[in-house]
């Protein structure tokens, strides 16, 4: 179980800012994002410009292999506009 | 007096309340420095002919204090001289021409100090976790950095 957050325009998309999801321990990023885009069909339009933060670090959305634990958070990051 | 060297801070924070460039200058005021250099981001009231109301930020407050740290610590890598480094960032609305990020960096002589804050507010655009979204008077657009470095670069 881990803990999705979501921000800006995957927060309006997605309708909510937080959830928990239960997801297979060992997965790929792009198998991760798929679980959340079934749970919530509108995230497909931004794929192309998100990224996640996982445990905070930036994961492109791919190939690689996540070890995710109980209770780490998951952040879905589209583009960003600091400063 | 203590002769041993003022040791460097990082000051980080996030907040909704109006910045204020004197508390951010004063925070990295040094007796070893004979430079502060400073940036001030503020709030145009146009974009592509349109009005600008009002921005709001929010952020993965965080996340967003992290990536800012591994900033400073990177500034004090290409820049040892570097005394205190002041990074405040506004969330919430911001009115026009009021500040959203306010840097500020001490060091003895100003060439660190005006390069150190220059990479800190590139950097921050490139990796730190906020978002802006402009407010016009009919609509609303979440703004992009185009620094951020997996957004899609051809639209």
């Amino acid at each position: 179980q881990v803990a999705v957050l979501y921000f800006a325009r995957s927060a309006e998309l997605a309708g909510l800012r937080a959830e928990t999801l239960s997801v297979p321990r060992r997965l790929t990023s792009l198998q991760l994002w798929e679980e959340i885009v079934k749970l919530h069909p509108r995230l497909a339009t931004i794929q192309d410009q998100v990224v996640f933060a996982v445990r905070q670090e930036y994961v492109l959305l791919g190939d690689q292999l996540l070890v995710l634990h109980p209770g780490d958070e998951v952040a879905i990051i589209p583009p960003i506009s600091g400063g | 007096m203590d002769e041993s060297e003022e040791v460097p801070k990082d000051f980080i924070k996030l907040k909704s309340e109006k910045l204020s460039v004197d508390e951010v200058s004063e925070l990295v005021i040094s007796p070893y420095c004979g430079a502060v250099s400073l940036f001030i981001g503020t709030t145009r009231n146009n974009f592509e002919g349109k009005k600008v109301i009002h921005l709001e930020y929010e952020a993965y407050t965080s996340m967003a204090e992290t990536e800012i740290k591994k900033i400073c610590r990177d500034v004090r890598q290409k820049w040892p001289s570097v005394q205190h480094i002041a990074v405040h960032h506004r969330l919430g609305l911001v009115p026009i021409t009021e500040a959203s990020v306010i840097i500020a960096v001490s060091s003895p002589h100003r060439a660190e100090s005006l390069e150190a804050v220059r990479f800190c507010i590139n950097t921050l655009k490139a990796s730190v976790p906020i978002w802006k979204k402009e407010i016009y008077e009919d609509e609303y657009s979440w703004k992009e950095n185009k620094e951020c470095f997996w957004a899609n670069s051809e639209k």
